[in-house]
C-alpha cells in the first residue's frame, strides 16, 4: 500500500519505560525472565476510579495508552478508533471460562464475558471520550495491528481528518504455559539481555500497548510518516525478497523482528542478505506477541523524531547509524504473518 | 441480621472490587445505585450473581430485583426471608 499517513502523536506501554520515559534518556529495562512484563503507569490520572475498579490489566493498558496518545496529540474527541489485538483480554477470557466450569454454566458473572470481547478497549475509549465515529477492532493474529493500520490509512484517504489507531496485548501465566507446550518459548531462562547470544529454538514472550493519532496531511507536529506497508501470509522466499527489496532498497535503517528463535532465523538471514544495511532488533525490548509490530512502529517513529538511537537499548549492535531518515520494519509472527512497513522522517 | 449485613457488605466490596471502600463506609439504608455507592447496571447484574452464588437465591423477576437491590438492608431482608423455613 503506497498511501501515506502521518503520526501526529503516540504513546506506548511496554516492558520498557516507554509511557512516562523519554527514549533518549530512559534506561534499558533488563529482565532475567523469559516472560517480559509491561512497566505499568499509575492509571488514576487517566481513568476514573469507578471505571478502573472493573477493568482488568490489558483494558487499563489499552485505555490509558489511547488517552495519553490523544492528549499528546492535542485531540480530545477521537474520530475513527481502529485497533488490533491478537488475544484481547486473556485475564477476562480465562476467568469466564474457569467460572463456566466452576459454576456448572450457571450464575455467571457478566463482566469477564463483556470484557473478554476483543472490542472492549475500543468501546471504553469511545465511552470515555464521547467518540461516536467509526469503531473497529481487527483480530488476525500477527496481522492484527497491521490491518488496523491499513484500515486507518484507507479511512484517511476517504477523508477522515485523523484516526486513533493502536493495539493492545497481554500475556498471562496460564497462556504462557499453554504456549510453552508447543515450544514457543526458550526452555532455559535467557531473559532479554542475552536473547541473541545463542541460536536456539524458542524466544521470550512479551506484551504491550501502543497507540497513534494518524493524519492524512503533515503538520509541524508530525513525528514521522508511514509511507509503505505490505502484509504477506507464509510467503515464499522469492516473494519476500522481492517485497523487502521493493520497500527497503533505499532505507537507511532496518528494524528487524528477529527474536532469537532458531526455527525462524532463516527469514531474518534472508533480510540481512537482501538488505545489508544497519540493522537493530526490537524483540529484546518488548518480547514476542501478536501485535509487536505496533511497538516496532512506535520505536521507528520515536527514533526518527529523536534523531538518534539510544546505545543502551541496543548493546548487541556494535555500530549504530548516526543519521537515518528512512526506516524499514520487517517482522513476522512465528513464520506465518509477515509484515513490512516503511517509516520516514517528516 | 447485623452479622448478615456485615458479611453482605464485605461480599459486595469484594465482588465489585470497590477499592478504598470499607464495610463501615456503607450505610445499611443508603441507596446502592445513584447517590449512594454510585453503582451502575452492570453492578446490578453482578449483585444478582452474588445472591445466586453465595446464598443460592435466583431472582427471576427484574422488577423484584430493583426492590431487593435498593440497599444492604433490603438485600439482607430478602436473603433472610428466603432462608427462613416456610
Amino acid at each position: 500500500m503506497k498511501v501515506k499517513c502521518y503520526i501526529q502523536g503516540m504513546a506506548a506501554i511496554s516492558p520498557q519505560q516507554t509511557f512516562d520515559g523519554d527514549i533518549s534518556t530512559a534506561p534499558f529495562v533488563h529482565s532475567e525472565s523469559n516472560r517480559l512484563v509491561c512497566v505499568e503507569p499509575d492509571y488514576k490520572p487517566y481513568i476514573p476510579a469507578n471505571s478502573l475498579r472493573r477493568m482488568t490489566r490489558v483494558l487499563r493498558m489499552g485505555l490509558a495508552t489511547a488517552l495519553k496518545c490523544l492528549s499528546v496529540s492535542g485531540v480530545s474527541t477521537p474520530g475513527p478508533i481502529v485497533t488490533g489485538t491478537g488475544k484481547g483480554s486473556l485475564q477476562d477470557t480465562e476467568k469466564f471460562i474457569k467460572e463456566i466450569e466452576q459454576y456448572k454454566e450457571t450464575a455467571l458473572n457478566p463482566t469477564p464475558f463483556i470484557q473478554s470481547t476483543y472490542n472492549s478497549v475500543n468501546g471504553l475509549i469511545a465511552l470515555q471520550q464521547n467518540g461516536t465515529d467509526y469503531n473497529n477492532t481487527f483480530v488476525h493474529r500477527g496481522f492484527s495491528f497491521e490491518n488496523a493500520l491499513v484500515d486507518s490509512m484507507m479511512l484517511l484517504q476517504e477523508g477522515a481528518s485523523h484516526t486513533l489507531t493502536g493495539s493492545f496485548e497481554e500475556m498471562t501465566p496460564e497462556h504462557y504455559y499453554i504456549k510453552s507446550r508447543i515450544g514457543q518459548w526458550r526452555e532455559a531462562p535467557v531473559g532479554n539481555t542475552h536473547l541473541f547470544d545463542a541460536n536456539l529454538p524458542g524466544t521470550i514472550s512479551g506484551e504491550g500497548s501502543a497507540f497513534f493519532v494518524l493524519a492524512a496531511a503533515p503538520t509541524q507536529e508530525s513525528k514521522a510518516a508511514v509511507t509503505g506497508i505490505k502484509l504477506l501470509y507464509k510467503p515464499a522466499s522469492e516473494r519476500l525478497s522481492a517485497v523487502l527489496q521493493e520497500l527497503g532498497a533505499d532505507a537507511d535503517l532496518v528494524i528487524s523482528g528477529a527474536n532469537g528463535d532458531s526455527n525462524y532465523a532463516h527469514y531474518y538471514q534472508l533480510l540481512n542478505t537482501v538488505l545489508p544495511k544497519p540493522t537493530i532488533p526490537f524483540k529484546h525490548l518488548c518480547g514476542e506477541y501478536d501485535t509487536a509490530g505496533s511497538f516496532a512502529l512506535w520505536l521507528a517513529a520515536s527514533l526518527l523524531h529523536a534523531g538518534n538511537i539510544p546505545a543502551e537499548w541496543f548493546p548487541m549492535v556494535k555500530e549504530l547509524p548516526a543519521d537515518f531518515k528512512k526506516v524499514v520494519i520487517y517482522n513476522h509472527f512465528f513464520g506465518e504473518q509477515h509484515t513490512v512497513m516503511v517509516v520516514e522522517k517528516v | 441480621m447485623e452479622e448478615l449485613k456485615q458479611k453482605l457488605k464485605e461480599q459486595i466490596i469484594e465482588a465489585l472490587n470497590l477499592q478504598d471502600t470499607k464495610p463501615a463506609d456503607i450505610d445499611d439504608n443508603a441507596p446502592l445505585f445513584g447517590d449512594g455507592l454510585g453503582l451502575d447496571s452492570i453492578d446490578s447484574l453482578e449483585l444478582m450473581v452474588l445472591l445466586e452464588r453465595q446464598y443460592g437465591i435466583k431472582v427471576e423477576d427484574p422488577r423484584e430485583g430493583r426492590k431487593i437491590l435498593q440497599s444492604v438492608q433490603s438485600m439482607a431482608e430478602f436473603i433472610q426471608s428466603k432462608q427462613q423455613p416456610a
